[in-house]
């Protein structure tokens, strides 16, 4: 038990509570909480590798920025999607968006 | 627990000078002290994250969010990366949260909407597998194969040498995340753009027509 297996341990914390979270959360902003969550863990098991064992801590964190960035543009585009779908079926439920089809296969409301 | 984490606290326990040197000479208890904030931010990462999928009031789940991003915050303290530390704050606090309350915001999905209902047992079985499973599995993986760590102390990272190693080396990365982020941003102004209303003989296709 070194230290960088405790802060591998902290990183798949977050992920099990992410993943725990993506299933049981019913709509879809709740979805997007556990995913930053499960997103932060990737960063942190990403920096720690990188700091604690003889590879570039420069390019650990540059990934670990990496990641950030990503995030962040997936929060932007999943807060249009909401928007998308709250508009076109009043609430952002899993319930509701499952009956999403194509164009032409019927309204879907 | 070897003496990494002395290593690591000796040099960034606070990331300025004068204080490192201060409690490097009157702080015998260095790594007592590092494993003391070790447990401190991943009890405040625990906590969060509990509340952050717990709670049935998305605006609460929120603020457990915030909390988690702290408590990462905190860890990159103590990795020596105060400059992450403080892009987390900044990017994940200050743009993301704020993304994610607009979408709770504009839901109007606060206490009464669908997630003020407990999820039904079925529900929480597969939730409880998903916390269980990843546990299970690598656990015993990172705890068996701990790599050997490095032997030289851990400086804390300078910020002059990422900002070199963003326009030399990994300058591609770079650029790819100006892209991601210019195109995600746009892809959102089209998702969200609200059509104008069709012409009246064209009523009845609706707006599934698009």
């Amino acid at each position: 038990m070194n230290t960088l297996t405790l802060f591998l341990l902290a990183s798949l914390l977050l992920l099990a509570i992410g993943l725990a979270g993506l299933v049981t959360r019913r709509t879809l902003v709740g979805m997007l909480i556990s995913v930053e969550l499960m997103l932060n863990g990737a960063g942190l098991a990403i920096v720690a590798a990188a700091k604690c064992t003889p590879a570039s801590e420069v390019h650990g964190q540059l990934a670990a920025r990496f990641v950030m960035g990503l995030a962040a543009a997936e929060a932007t585009l999943v807060l249009a999607m909401i928007l998308v779908v709250q508009r076109r079926f009043g609430k952002v439920t899993l319930d509701e968006v499952s009956s999403i089809r194509a164009p032409g296969t019927g309204r879907p409301h | 627990m070897d003496r990494a984490i002395e290593k690591i606290l000796a040099t960034i326990w606070l990331p300025f000078d004068g204080l490192e040197v201060l409690i490097a000479e009157y702080l015998p208890g260095q790594r007592v002290a590092a494993l003391a904030a070790f447990g401190l931010y991943a009890l405040i990462i625990l906590a969060g994250g509990l509340m952050a999928i717990g709670s049935r009031n998305l605006v609460r789940a929120m603020l457990g969010l915030v909390l988690t991003f702290f408590g990462v915050a905190g860890m990159y303290l103590l990795l020596a990366s105060p400059f992450l530390a403080f892009m987390q704050v900044l990017i994940y606090v200050g743009a993301v949260c704020v993304l994610i309350f607009f979408a709770i915001m504009l839901t109007r999905n606060t206490s009464e909407g669908e997630e003020s209902r407990l999820p039904g047992p079925g529900t929480a079985i597969y939730g409880l597998l998903a916390f269980a499973l990843p546990l299970a599995v690598l656990v015993p993986l990172i705890v068996r194969h701990a790599p050997k760590l490095q032997e030289t102390a851990y400086g804390q990272t300078e910020t002059r040498l990422l900002g070199q190693g963003l326009i030399t080396g990994d300058v591609f990365s770079f650029e790819l995340i100006s892209i991601i982020l210019l195109v995600a941003m746009a892809g959102a102004v089209f998702l969200a753009w609200r059509r104008p209303e069709p012409a009246a003989g064209a009523a009845g296709r609706g707006p599934a027509e698009r």
